[in-house]
């Protein structure tokens, strides 16, 4: 193409992208990549099923049993928060309050996550829970261990304001739950609570270990008015495994 | 003419249309691939330019005021960790060679304080080239290369902040590093070994980073030991990033050769952070099955006094090494530059020096003379001029089989046209070979029972005292006499103005060190020599770079490589010292194992170099010392 062309050529895609990139992105009900039509696993932007084994390599003293009364860890835990941990029975350290959206994640065991429909479903074996994750609508029971959740699948994605060449999206991205409306809980084995106007913002990752394992990574953002002083960041990891192997449900002790 | 301007505005649109269809092309096709990302081009860059601050809210007390004493719990260790961490005296910091430390990469990512990022693009291209975290703590500049440059070759120096390549994966940057040096799993004596790889995962999730770290460790992990990590990005530039260190005196009157260490099953703190944590022993103790929940049958069931077994060396055959090789071994000679006119040549045995310039070659060590021709191709094409000098450090075969060739192959125009000249025809026809005298000695036969070598390969410039010296191509050269350490007639060689020392069979970063006691080594006088590597390295920041240490066989060092070593040879040396005071026999001090925390990284059961000879080595000489009362090497 001369030079001549190319400017032209160039012209034309900077108009012609400038009025596409000028349109809201498209959002199915997924939210994000699907698009109108697509929902499910057609949406998903990786594969998030299987069994997963956590790996405690983290505030294992807090993680792997319970801490020391009172002991908070790294928690940016408020003075009321302080006084709940400081008054923690330790005779219920298998309470399902150690079981809710709050601290499931952390806690030793392994997650089953299987799509259902739509939806997808994240049993775990510590503490025998179950969460459903819809997109799009919010799912769940207010006041419930697992509260009210809704997923979404979030992609890189090019800002979209006025007139671009490239800003290509992401071919990948992450799952992101945001859950409300739980009933109270411990975000850690040792009673060091939130309350029922926590909210907990969760991105999941799947990370391809070349030549090692495959890891689902969650970050959370947790924040409670009652009993934090600011957001609490955490990060858990859980490693794939080909089978069902060491899936053990554990009730937790609902008193 | 309007048939042909619509023709030409036609095909522009349709290879506009066409341009347009394959970008689409290009794009991720829809759904998940099974397994990884979903496929497409590939990824674009995430931008991770700006401020960033670490969260610590996991493992904040540890990451920040730092950890307790024993406190593995957490983390995959295998029995050489966790043997190496419980003989590690804090004390061990107050050592002028360790108090500058810096923190390895793996480390350094966790640590408390801010990090810059920023990019690196062509600037004409504007391709991405590099991505550069840097670290306020210790100043840890990392650069991951974005170019598909290939890592280093193994005989390349390990820094703390390793070798970094990167890609985009999904929505992730994946960062692959090796050429890690040892450091800190933990700063209470947890070590992360130099044959550490990373693996880790960059995702942002808005103004927030998920940060994944894999490191794989042969040497002291028993699995991959996986981390996440959070970062916050702030808007402001949070100043203070620089992070010098200057060692000093902290410590007066300890010997240089005294290493902080606890023997065996001796750490006075053991079970300190477990009663206080209330944490059952053996949890704290560390391991592979500590991450896992069916451990937590295990805390409960097993007593402390079972779990102090774990603080003793297991029964069995000793570990081999699992380090990589350095030495390439593909018949060829390979050249890394080291610093001005100096190389290193790796292929042929132990490490060759070159150093080049107007008065001719000057060549410290010959190698083994398998390669000598291609040594001598490599020479030539570095060096427009003859080899003049080399100097020996050892008189063993690994470092002087291309004595006689490459002697051969030079000359020494210094003597050509002296009265020297006058009285030996031909002098000043070869390349002279200098080294301490016992070399000379032990080659021609005439000291200990080794068979004499051609006589061509001699030495024929010996010294006996403790230094030999001149200037040669701008560059002050130092031989210095190592008494009694691998052998009796080792030197290390000092380029001062290069800053470049080449250490002989002294120290080596792939084996033991060949305490060669039948031909006047000794431990004592091989720890003497390490210090006096010691005695003239200096850092150039955080206990790394500076003087360049070239080891007898491996991989180029600076003086954290030394120190280690030296640590390394000391702790044996006082682990076998004190049972030979309790009476022990060699056969029991064999059986004592005293060197399982390092065996992964140096030993072997076979070949010309054992654990057990080194343990043997150790013991004669410590034995010796001890009935005569004279320190070998004084």
């Amino acid at each position: 193409m001369s030079r001549w062309s190319l400017a032209t050529c160039g012209t034309i895609l900077l108009a012609v992208g400038g009025a596409l990139s000028a349109q809201p992105p498209a959002a199915g009900p997924a939210g994000g990549r699907g698009g109108p039509g697509r929902a499910g696993p057609a949406a998903a932007l990786f594969d998030p099923t299987g069994y997963w084994v956590a790996q405690i390599t983290e505030d294992w003293k807090e993680r792997i049993h319970p801490a020391a009364k009172g002991d908070v860890g790294s928690i940016p835990v408020s003075a009321a928060g302080r006084r709940e941990a400081a008054a923690w029975d330790p005779a219920s350290a298998n309470s399902c309050k150690v079981y809710g959206v709050g601290g499931i994640l952390r806690m030793p065991g392994r997650l089953h996550i299987t799509w259902e429909g739509n939806n997808l479903k994240i049993e775990s074996d510590a503490g025998a829970q179950t969460r459903m994750l819809s997109f799009g609508t919010p799912s769940g029971q207010a006041g419930s261990l697992q509260g009210v959740s809704v997923a979404s699948w979030d992609r890189l994605a090019p800002a979209l304001t006025g007139f671009t060449l490239g800003g290509r999206g992401g071919s990948g991205g992450s799952l992101k739950v945001v859950t409300t409306q739980a009933g109270p809980g411990y975000l850690a084995r040792n009673g060091v609570p939130y309350g029922a106007k926590a909210t907990f913002t969760e991105y999941y990752d799947r990370q391809e270990v070349p030549g090692g394992p495959t890891l689902l990574v969650v970050s959370v953002e947790a924040t409670d008015p009652d009993y934090l002083n600011g957001p609490y960041w955490y990060s858990v990891h859980f490693k794939k495994q080909a089978d069902a192997a060491g899936w053990n449900p554990q009730p937790c002790d609902a008193k | 003419m309007a048939i042909i301007k619509v023709l030409r505005l036609s095909l522009i649109l349709l290879g506009c249309a066409a341009s347009v269809w394959l970008l689409d092309a290009q794009a991720p096709a829809g759904g998940a691939s099974k397994g990884g990302p979903a496929k497409g081009g590939p990824a674009p860059a995430v931008d991770f330019s700006g401020y960033w601050t670490g969260n610590m809210q996991e493992d904040g007390a540890e990451r920040g005021a730092g950890p307790e004493l024993v406190d593995y719990g957490g983390i995959p260790i295998n029995e050489a960790g966790r043997l190496w961490a419980l003989s590690y005296d804090t004390s061990r910091l107050t050592s002028r060679f360790h108090q500058c430390d810096g923190y390895v990469a793996p480390y350094s990512v966790r640590a408390i304080g801010n990090t810059l990022v920023w990019e690196e693009r062509d600037p004409k291209l504007r391709t991405l080239i590099a991505i550069h975290w840097y670290s306020q703590t210790f100043e840890g500049h990392r650069v991951f290369w974005m170019d598909d440059r290939p890592h280093p070759p193994a005989y390349a120096p390990h820094t703390y902040m390793g070798f970094s390549t990167g890609t985009f994966v999904g929505n992730a940057l994946r960062v692959e590093t090796t050429h890690l040096k040892q450091g800190w799993f933990r700063r209470n004596g947890l070590p992360e070994s130099d044959q550490a790889t990373l693996t880790e995962f960059f995702v942002r999730h808005g103004d927030h980073i998920t940060y994944t770290s894999v490191v794989n460790d042969p040497v002291f992990l028993s699995e991959p030991w996986i981390r996440t990590t959070d970062f916050y990005r702030q808007p402001t530039d949070p100043g203070a990033w620089l992070f010098p260190c200057d060692d000093s005196e902290q410590i007066v009157g300890r010997a240089p050769d005294q290493v902080p260490n606890y023997l065996f099953g001796a750490h006075p703190y053991l079970d300190e952070y477990s009663k206080k944590n209330q944490v059952p022993l053996i949890g704290a103790l560390g391991g592979p099955e500590t991450l896992y929940r069916e451990f937590e049958s295990k805390l409960a069931s097993v007593s402390d006094a079972q779990a102090r077994e774990l603080t003793h060396p297991a029964p069995g055959p000793s570990a081999t090494s699992v380090a990589v090789d350095p030495n390439p071994h593909d018949g060829e000679i390979h050249v890394l530059p080291i610093r001005n006119n100096v190389y290193m040549l790796v292929g042929d045995g132990a490490n060759i020096v070159l150093q080049t310039g107007d008065e001719g070659a000057f060549v410290v060590d010959t190698g083994a003379g398998k390669l000598t021709s291609k040594v001598l191709a490599e020479i030539r094409r570095l060096s427009t001029k003859p080899i003049r000098y080399i100097a020996n450090t050892s008189f063993h075969a690994d470092y002087t089989g291309g004595n006689q060739t490459l002697k051969n192959a030079g000359s020494d125009p210094s003597v050509v046209g002296t009265f020297l000249a006058l009285n030996s025809p031909g002098v000043g026809a070869t390349a002279t070979i200098i080294a301490h005298e016992n070399v000379a000695a032990r080659m021609a036969g005439a000291l200990g029972n080794n068979p004499p070598t051609s006589p061509d390969s001699w030495p024929i410039d010996t010294y006996v005292t403790e230094r030999r010296r001149t200037f040669h191509n701008g560059d002050s050269i130092e031989m210095f006499y190592m008494p009694h350490a691998s052998t009796d007639g080792d030197s290390i060689v000092h380029f001062r103005r290069a800053d470049i020392i080449v250490a002989g069979d002294i120290f080596n970063t792939t084996q033991y060190p060949f305490i060669d006691v039948a031909n006047g080594g000794s431990v004592q006088g091989e720890i003497n020599a390490l210090d006096a590597i010691l005695d003239r390295t200096v850092f150039e920041h955080s206990g790394e770079g500076g003087t360049l240490v070239v080891p007898g066989h491996g991989y180029l060092c600076d003086e954290h490589e030394v120190v280690e070593y030296r640590d390394m040879v000391a702790i044996v040396r006082d682990r076998v010292k004190a049972l030979i005071a309790s009476g022990a026999s060699l056969a029991q001090v064999l059986a004592a194992k005293v060197t399982t925390d390092y065996d992964r990284r140096y030993g072997a059961n076979s070949g010309q170099w054992t654990t057990q000879m080194f343990v043997t080595a150790v013991y004669q000489s410590v034995a010796m010392y001890q009935s005569s009362k004279q320190p070998p090497g004084k």
